[in-house]
């Protein structure tokens, strides 16, 4: 139906610019397309959060954006500045470590456990002796800012959201921007508003170069990596939610919160591992955006535009469902990078690249105006 | 049937006296500040009643409606810009055309008001002394145009739920402002360069935006406390109830956001006129942060309350600039380890307070060591050899606001005031919702004077025995 | 001509067929009431008359005009009116606002004259105010008192049921459906409530269309009853006869009681 109608407008306009100008070879089109799929992955790991969080509390995270750009941010402090003096590296590595502890207490069952507490002692060690000793890679300081911004996911919660459990609804998404707010804001403290270049030595930046009939790609190994480790991600996010005890806990609370309460799931532990998860992905997201623009333009607001498209991304492929928020993001990443590659500015047209921050809003809009449930999502109206 | 003792007799013709004896007095209260001469003082008096306007309309959408708007800055921008393309002087219209850096047409730069009266006729009003008149009409004007946008906004309310349609008028107040810069609407807002140039003069004037506030402050009270702001509170506490009472929603809505979208557009017209100028970056969803601030802290349920917040938040923007300087990284450590130590103490008194048990939590020891630990090391600092240098605080006013508001959201979301509205009858301790002394002798359970000490169960609204 | 005609009303819900061929007429001035178990359809009954959900087929006719595809606010426009079964009262708002929104959608000014209080639209608020003690003092002195003014969550629960009807009356409605009116009330109130739906009939002039649990209760005062499960008509006409139909036992405690022919509900 329209998903045909749209594949053949985007085949059709493809093979004419083909004919339009020799710029417009199959290695354009196929960069483009490289270029989009990694934009997508990038708002699918944001998108995950959000519709994670959605998904049980009902709360849209106006502050996921600024967990993605603290994300980033934890990310470059570790690559930049490391090796650290030893007091600093121990405090990074104090939570660091708790961080770690928290994804062992999903195995262990409890915090108190000595499993827990000797992997968080070791942890705490390495960590401590990395960040004084060396100057950490970019896959190490991935690891520790996605374990650092997890920590970040679950305090917000635990200070602004989780006192507002019982609170109307209006409450809770007004306490969301403040906390976006409030972080954007830290964040030009931090950073005041000077552009950020962010080029860790990494295999990652290499240049990636091949022949594709007569042109040639020239795209870098992020192009294969972001995609991979994205798909790695919600790989393992999907196994935990749909195997662990804690996973099924989860989509319990996700259905009916107060029965899953009452049959013994802790509702809290359950928001603290959604906020924990969902925190690790945008961080991963953010560190690889970082990467792949090479610097953090306006720093303390990056996190906005990804976080609304994220979110749009989320409602249209349906807000609670993982697999909807993967392909809304990859419908938005398309949409915005694609689209423009194949409207481009040629002598007689002047391309539509400034609307395209304007795409991911029109179509939120429609989608929630003509299918509020998404493509895959659920009705959830109220009985009367 | 019982005496009508509770049926409401307000003494209007009293109320209406003491209002406009009010009125004067605040009008000499302005005089007065006016005349000190601080022009720091009179430009955050007329900041106050402009924002004063924008916060009080942008109540009746989410307070007594009950719907979070979190657009208005669009619809400020709207009033705005149409105000600014409409009474920009000749010479600056001349001063765009001549730039050729801007995208407005003849045609678009001749859309002033002040063509318009010498088309009609009108040229008597077209001199520098009737700008005052022009402007008014630039204004109206663009409050109208805000209010078609607003019934644009409105219709999508009325299939949306709660959250969705906070992210949709959130999107119509940023989608507003994108397109506003590009190509397509360009020629009529000068694009990323704006308007420079409005007249300042009434922006600035505490009259005329005073003035103004006075009369968003008597419509939209008079409308709150009518059966249609009945109607409207309806909805809020109950959508579904209201329609199986006869409530029309769609209307009541829509009503709402048309009505609240026409003073943002007024008081974006104003705005521009106190910034001296039209511009994008003037109308960002920062705006509407500062609103929701003053909403939340003061109080939906109140305009009153909601006035003390957009006080409140002008004074922080417009008197918050020493936050925002450089000082030692010692002095902010200081100041940091003060505010660390004044939470432990908040922590202290609010559990006192609320009785609860333990008065002493862990937090308030992790908050008392921080700071003091804190404190200490920028004492020790120099000699230490840590700490040194200085530091700007970007942003400090902000983030100073959004802590304030989460504090607001979790322990006191009523805001500062709730619902309690300033009206004459609670000056003169009229309170029609206490027992008169013949209900007291004739209740069984009130007469008891066990139950009735001050503060005692039967004094308050507790839940009745049957 | 009834006053309140339903013609073979069908509804499902994706694959649950909630009403099956229901059709019932209401004449002016009765009271009928709508019995059955659990899940049987009364409050999809009443949502479907009332506009909340639109049936598949069939029609309700209220004073000859239909009712079908109308929104629940134009419903209480044309005179009927509902109470809902687990109270959905305005509970942050006072009593007396309570009473007053119900009577919003007869107001003949418009905003503008509110505003602007003119002598019109002040001399509607006057009469609206005095409407609504009228409708209070059905229920005897206890919901007029300084009470009116405080919010409706220090009520009790019965002054709370009361409350809803009361609210129903308001909307000035000739027909009004009760759902489940002495829910939750011991037997003294539910005797008093026995009273005062009478008098609602017969000094009020309303109709009413009333869904009960309570067999004592709807012996006493209907002139109808009539049956409904999984969503269709089992039995209509007399207390009495009803009451002793073997069917209707049947539904509600089981084929074996029905085989005793005890009759007792």
């Amino acid at each position: 139906m329209i998903v045909l109608v749209i594949l053949a407008i985007v085949v059709g306009r493809i093979m004419y610019l083909g004919t339009v100008h020799q710029r417009f070879s199959s290695a354009y089109f196929i960069r483009a397309f490289l270029e989009s799929l990694k934009l997508g992955s990038l708002y699918a790991l944001i998108a995950l959060g959000y519709t994670m969080v959605y998904g049980i509390i009902r709360l849209i995270n106006f502050a996921h954006g600024e967990v993605f750009m603290v994300g980033a941010f934890f990310t470059y402090f570790l690559f930049s500045f490391s090796p650290y003096p030893l007091f600093v590296a121990a405090l990074w590595s104090i939570f660091i470590a708790f961080g770690f502890m928290k994804i062992i207490e999903f195995w262990r069952g409890k915090l108190n456990d000595p499993v827990v507490l000797a992997f968080g002692v070791a942890a705490f060690i390495l960590a401590t002796y990395l960040l004084n000793q060396t100057t950490v890679n970019f896959f190490v300081a991935l690891a520790f800012s996605m374990l650092l911004t997890g920590v970040l996911g679950i305090l917000i919660d635990k200070i602004a959201y989780a006192p507002l459990r019982t609170a109307p609804r209006n409450s809770l998404l007004i306490t969301a921007i403040a906390v976006s707010f409030f972080w954007q804001n830290f964040g030009l403290l931090v950073f005041t508003n000077r552009q950020t270049p962010f080029r860790p030595d990494t295999f990652l930046r290499d240049k990636l170069v091949f022949s594709v009939g007569n042109g040639t790609v020239r795209t870098t190994m992020l192009s294969i990596a972001i995609p991979l480790i994205s798909l790695i991600l919600v790989v393992i996010l999907t196994l935990f939610v749909t195997r662990t005890r804690l996973g099924k806990a989860m989509r319990a609370s996700a259905q009916d919160a107060e029965v899953a309460q009452m049959m013994g799931i802790s509702v809290n532990k359950v928001i603290a591992t959604t906020f924990l998860l969902g925190s690790m992905l945008a961080a991963a997201g953010g560190a690889m955006w970082g990467l792949n623009f090479g610097s953090l333009n306006q720093p303390a607001l990056m996190g906005i535009l990804p976080g609304i498209k994220a979110f749009a991304a989320a409602v249209i492929g349906g807000i609670g469902s993982l697999p909807g928020a993967v392909i809304g993001a990859l419908i938005i990443g398309f949409m915005e990078n694609f689209m423009t590659a194949i409207f481009p500015k040629t002598a007689d047209f002047q391309g539509i690249t400034e609307f395209k921050d304007t795409f991911a809003f029109i179509l939120l809009i429609i989608v929630l105006l003509i299918r509020p449930s998404g493509i895959v999502g659920e009705d959830l109206s109220e009985k009367v | 049937m019982q005496d009508t003792t509770h049926i409401v007799q307000p003494n209007r013709d009293r109320n209406i006296l003491l209002t406009i004896a009010a009125t004067i007095g605040v009008a000499l209260l302005l005089w007065l500040l006016t005349s000190l001469g601080s022009i720091k003082l009179s430009s955050a008096l007329a900041l106050f009643a402009i924002w004063g306007i924008a916060t009080v309309s942008l109540n009746l959408v989410n307070g007594t409606l009950g719907i979070l708007s979190l657009g208005h800055h669009g619809f400020m921008l709207i009033g705005g810009y149409t105000t600014a393309l409409l009474i920009l002087s000749d010479e600056k219209r001349e001063n765009i055309l001549s730039s050729g850096r801007s995208a407005m047409t003849p045609f678009t730069l001749g859309l002033s008001i002040k063509n318009f009266f010498n088309a009609i006729g009108l040229t008597a009003l077209t001199t520098d002394e009737t700008l005052w008149l022009r402007f008014l009409v630039a204004i109206l004007i663009g409050g109208l145009l805000a209010a078609v946008v607003g019934l644009i906004v409105g219709i999508p309310s009325l299939r949306l739920r709660g959250d969705y349609l906070a992210i949709v008028t959130f999107g119509f107040g940023e989608i507003i402002r994108l397109t506003a810069s590009t190509r397509f609407f360009s020629p009529l807002t000068n694009g990323a360069l704006g308007f420079s140039g409005v007249p300042i003069q009434f922006g600035k004037s505490v009259w005329w935006t005073f003035a103004f506030l006075g009369i968003t402050i008597y419509v939209i009270s008079k409308l709150k406390y009518s059966s249609f702001g009945r109607a409207m509170e309806g909805i809020r506490e109950d959508e579904i109830a209201s329609e199986a009472m006869g409530v029309n929603l769609a209307y009541h809505k829509v009503l709402g956001f048309v009505i609240s979208s026409f003073f943002a557009g007024i008081a974006g017209g104003l705005w521009v006129s106190w910034l001296g100028g039209a511009r994008l970056d003037s109308f960002l969803f920062t705006l509407t942060f500062f609103f929701l601030v003053a909403l939340s802290v003061g109080g939906t349920g109140s305009i009153t309350g909601v006035l003390l917040g957009t006080a409140l938040v002008v004074f922080v923007r417009q008197y918050g600039d020493p936050l925002e300087q450089s000082y030692l990284i010692t002095t902010w450590a200081l100041a940091f380890g003060v505010i660390l130590l004044l939470t432990a103490l908040a922590i202290y008194i609010f559990r006192t307070l609320r009785r609860s048990r333990p008065k002493i939590i862990p937090a308030f020891y992790f908050f008392l060591g921080a700071g003091v630990l804190t404190i200490i090391l920028a004492l020790l600092a120099p000699s230490l050899g840590i700490m040194q240098g200085e530091f700007r605080g970007f942003g400090m006013r902000a983030i100073f606001l959004s802590i304030l508001l989460i504090i607001i959201m979790v322990f006191r979301p009523d805001g500062m005031v709730g619902r309690a509205e300033f009206n004459w009858a609670w000056v003169f301790g009229e309170r029609l919702d206490q027992p008169t002394e013949e209900e007291r002798k004739q209740d069984a359970w009130l007469s008891n004077p066990e139950l009735n000490r001050p503060g005692g169960a039967a004094n308050t609204s507790e839940v009745e025995e049957d | 001509m009834a006053m309140l005609e339903i013609s073979k009303l069908n509804k499902s819900f994706g694959g649950l067929q909630a009403m099956t061929d229901v059709s019932l007429n209401v004449n002016e001035g009765e009271i009928v009431s709508v019995i059955g178990p659990n899940g049987a359809g009364k409050t999809t009954l009443f949502n479907l008359i009332t506009g909340v959900y639109t049936p598949d087929s069939g029609d309700v006719r209220f004073q000859g005009k239909s009712l079908v595809g109308k929104k629940p606010s134009q419903i209480v426009d044309m005179g009927v009116a509902r109470t809902f079964q687990n109270l959905r009262l305005f509970t942050n708002l006072s009593i007396m606002d309570n009473i007053l929104i119900p009577q919003h959608h007869k107001l003949k000014s418009n905003w503008l004259q509110a505003v602007l209080r003119t002598p019109g639209y002040r001399k509607e608020e006057e009469q609206m105010r005095k409407y609504a003690l009228e409708k209070l003092s059905f229920f005897g002195p206890r919901l007029m008192s300084f009470r009116l003014y405080q919010p409706v969550y220090v009520l009790s629960y019965a002054n709370r049921r009361r409350s809803e009807i009361a609210r129903a009356m308001a909307t000035g409605a000739k027909l009004l459906l009760l759902d489940e009116p002495s829910a939750g009330m011991n037997p003294k109130e539910t005797i008093e409530m026995t009273k005062i739906i009478k008098r609602m009939r017969d000094e009020g002039g309303y109709t009413i269309l009333l869904v009960e649990h309570k067999m004592n209760l709807v012996g006493e005062i209907s002139d109808r009853v009539v049956v409904l499960d999984y969503g269709k008509k089992l039995a209509e006409g007399d207390y009495k006869d009803v009451v002793s139909n073997p069917e209707v036992i049947e539904a509600y405690l089981g084929k074996k009681a029905s085989d005793d022919e005890d009759g007792s509900l």
